[in-house]
């Protein structure tokens, strides 16, 4: 049976804190930068920790933020870059995704290449999982 | 076109970041609809849609957030 959030609080908060998890994610990004893309170890790695993250982002055993009830239509400004990126996005992709036509991937791959912004692209990955979670 | 698409690209990425400084503004009251939420309470409104028991929302936002370090880490 799952336990509620809130029943699970005292046992994960030795290590649900920002100073256990950030330097853990930055350990992890660490390695991860080290593996090229196309590799079965980066493939493990983001497999099994998105995997164990997807994993306590629903089963409830870490304390999560209260969620608003309702959003007032101030939210309706985050359309706009959303929008923007999204539709661009999918014109690129119908085009095959050529060099004239790049989508978002295509520009980030020749700078994932690189061991420092490959490492810092984990650390986001995994802080905004992890921010999510708590969510 | 290739230029077209990337400062398209570019006003995206800094729309994103304008709206993101301005969700940070204070609250002017609890009536301050005009407010525009946090990324964070976005999502986690988002997140709070279920269908059923089913936490829809939540299997979504997670989901597509694996898939994003999936593609742009390992594929």
């Amino acid at each position: 049976m799952p336990q509620s959030p809130q029943a699970s609080a005292e046992e994960v908060r030795v290590w649900d804190r920002p100073l256990v998890m950030l330097p853990t994610f930055a350990l992890i990004a660490a390695v991860g930068g080290l593996f090229d893309s196309f590799t079965l170890t980066a493939n493990l790695l983001v497999l099994s920790i998105g995997g164990t993250l997807f994993w306590l982002g629903l089963s409830g055993r870490i304390t999560r933020r209260p969620a608003p009830r309702r959003l007032g239509p101030g939210a309706a400004w985050w359309l706009v870059p959303v929008l923007l990126l999204t539709l661009t996005e999918l014109y690129s992709f119908a085009h095959a995704s050529r060099p004239e036509y790049p989508t978002i991937s295509l520009l980030a791959d020749p700078v994932l290449e690189h061991y420092l912004p490959r490492a810092a692209a984990y650390f986001g990955w995994l802080t905004g999982f992890w921010a999510l979670v708590r969510r | 076109m290739r230029t077209a698409i990337l400062t398209i690209f570019a006003l995206g990425g800094l729309a994103l970041v304008v709206v993101a400084l301005l969700s940070r503004r204070e609250n002017t009251g609890p009536d301050d609809g005009a407010r525009i939420p946090s990324l964070g309470e976005l999502a986690a409104f988002v997140m709070s849609y279920e269908v059923g028991r089913v936490p829809i929302g939540r299997v979504a936002v997670l989901g597509f957030w694996w898939w994003l370090g999936w593609h742009f880490l390992a594929r």
